[in-house]
């Protein structure tokens, strides 16, 4: 999941979450989650004075953000004490697959 | 130089060594022994420092606590309880005098309290608000530590560093204690209630827990995700060892794990511009 501007929003991508008038989560949301955006939507949501939306996956790369491979790095090395532990090891294993998995794939380091 | 483990307790047990802490808090303290005393006429004590009373707004505020919008103290009292309400203002307080340097302190601070609130409230669990308080104040002791013993601080932060162990125990070995018993200590000289000191002091050592062990399990796994997660900074590099005694007092399984991740993931994207919103502040 990331959240973006809504101008760097493009037609295609799915809502990660509920998006709200005037991005204030008051009062009952104007699209929910899981919707793909059209451009009729985004133009919608312009009106609507919604400056950011969540969005699936990691479509934009932002200056300075971690890539994924990173991102793992850093996992690994905090996990480094205690990757023998069973219960440490499915923690390990449910978060480089969520890192994966919000990063939208692609790591030299997916073997599986 | 380094304080002995018994200098050390003496000065935080004793609250009026704590830099400037709000009277009200005194106030307070000695209101809640008193049965009579009312939700009111504390909201009303609250209310009467604006300063502290804008701060325990903006905690309650946070996404550690579910609630949208508590605008006023007595309506903080009514909807957090008014230990809780307690809790924020002493630990908004002892955050309040390092403000800038604990930034990561603070992250990982929040970052437990909103986990623990969504374990507790998954899991189904009666007072999720106290929980996530405890979540929130889990490692005050490491403020403590920073405030009273700043040296002996850069010690354990050093020691830890080159012998690449847990600041626990590089804490041990420098001060003959922890964070978590300073932490436990100080929640019992502000007369928090043992379901708030227990997760407080057994946050690394669950089996310790006598009344509250479903509590502080919930705090001790909700610690170990924000340090997986690696959001925030609480000095720690590693990891600690999930204990299996909280994995099978909370009943966690994988399934269960993987969508609380997924859950905190989420959670943790508003606790971050929560964050910077208080640091811009
Ligand atoms: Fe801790
Ligand atoms: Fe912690």
């Amino acid at each position: 999941m990331q959240k973006i501007q809504l101008i760097l929003a493009k037609a295609g991508m799915t809502l990660a979450r509920d998006v709200f008038r005037g991005d204030s989560p008051v009062g009952m949301p104007i699209c929910g989650k899981g919707t793909e955006l059209t451009e009729a939507l985004i133009a919608r949501f312009e009106s609507m004075d919604v400056h950011n939306v969540y969005i699936e996956g990691h479509p934009i790369h932002v200056e300075g953000e971690s890539s994924l491979d990173d991102l793992l790095l850093k996992l690994d090395y905090r996990f480094s004490k205690t990757l023998q532990e069973p219960l440490n090891l499915i923690m390990y294993d449910i978060y480089k697959a969520y890192l994966i998995k919000s990063m939208g794939g692609n790591s030299d380091q997916i073997a599986e | 130089m380094t304080k002995s483990r018994s200098d050390l307790k003496k000065i935080i047990m004793d609250t009026r060594t704590l830099p400037t802490l709000p009277n009200v808090i005194n106030k307070l303290n000695s209101l809640s022994d008193n049965e009579k005393s009312s939700v009111q006429e504390m909201a009303r004590i609250v209310s009467s420092d604006q300063v502290l009373s804008a701060r325990i707004l903006r905690l309650a505020n946070s996404p550690s606590y579910g609630f949208y919008r508590v605008s006023t103290i007595s309506n903080a009292m009514i909807l957090l309880g008014v230990n809780v309400v307690k809790s924020l203002a002493l630990s908004s307080s002892i955050f309040a005098i390092m403000e800038k340097d604990s930034i990561g302190l603070w992250e990982h601070s929040l970052g437990v309290g909103a986990a623990a609130n969504l374990i507790a409230n998954k899991l189904g669990l009666p007072e999720c608000e106290e929980i996530a308080t405890a979540g929130l104040l889990h490692d005050i002791g490491k403020v403590i530590i920073t405030i009273k013993c700043s040296e002996a601080e850069k010690d354990i932060l050093k020691l830890a560093h080159e012998r690449q162990i847990y600041i626990l125990e590089a804490e041990r070995e420098i001060i003959d204690t922890d964070h978590a018993e300073i932490g436990g200590w100080l929640s019992k000289s502000w007369f928090l209630p043992d379901k708030l000191s227990e997760p407080i002091a057994f946050h690394h050592d669950v089996a310790k827990s006598k009344n509250h062990h479903i509590k502080t399990a919930v705090v001790h796994i909700a610690d170990v995700l924000i340090c997986a997660s690696g959001f925030g900074n609480s000095g720690e590099s590693f990891v600690p060892p999930i204990q299996k005694i909280a994995w099978d007092t909370l009943n966690l399984n994988e399934q269960l794990l993987a969508e609380l991740i997924n859950e905190i993931e989420d959670r943790l994207v508003e606790v971050k511009a929560f964050c910077l919103e208080m640091i811009n502040d």
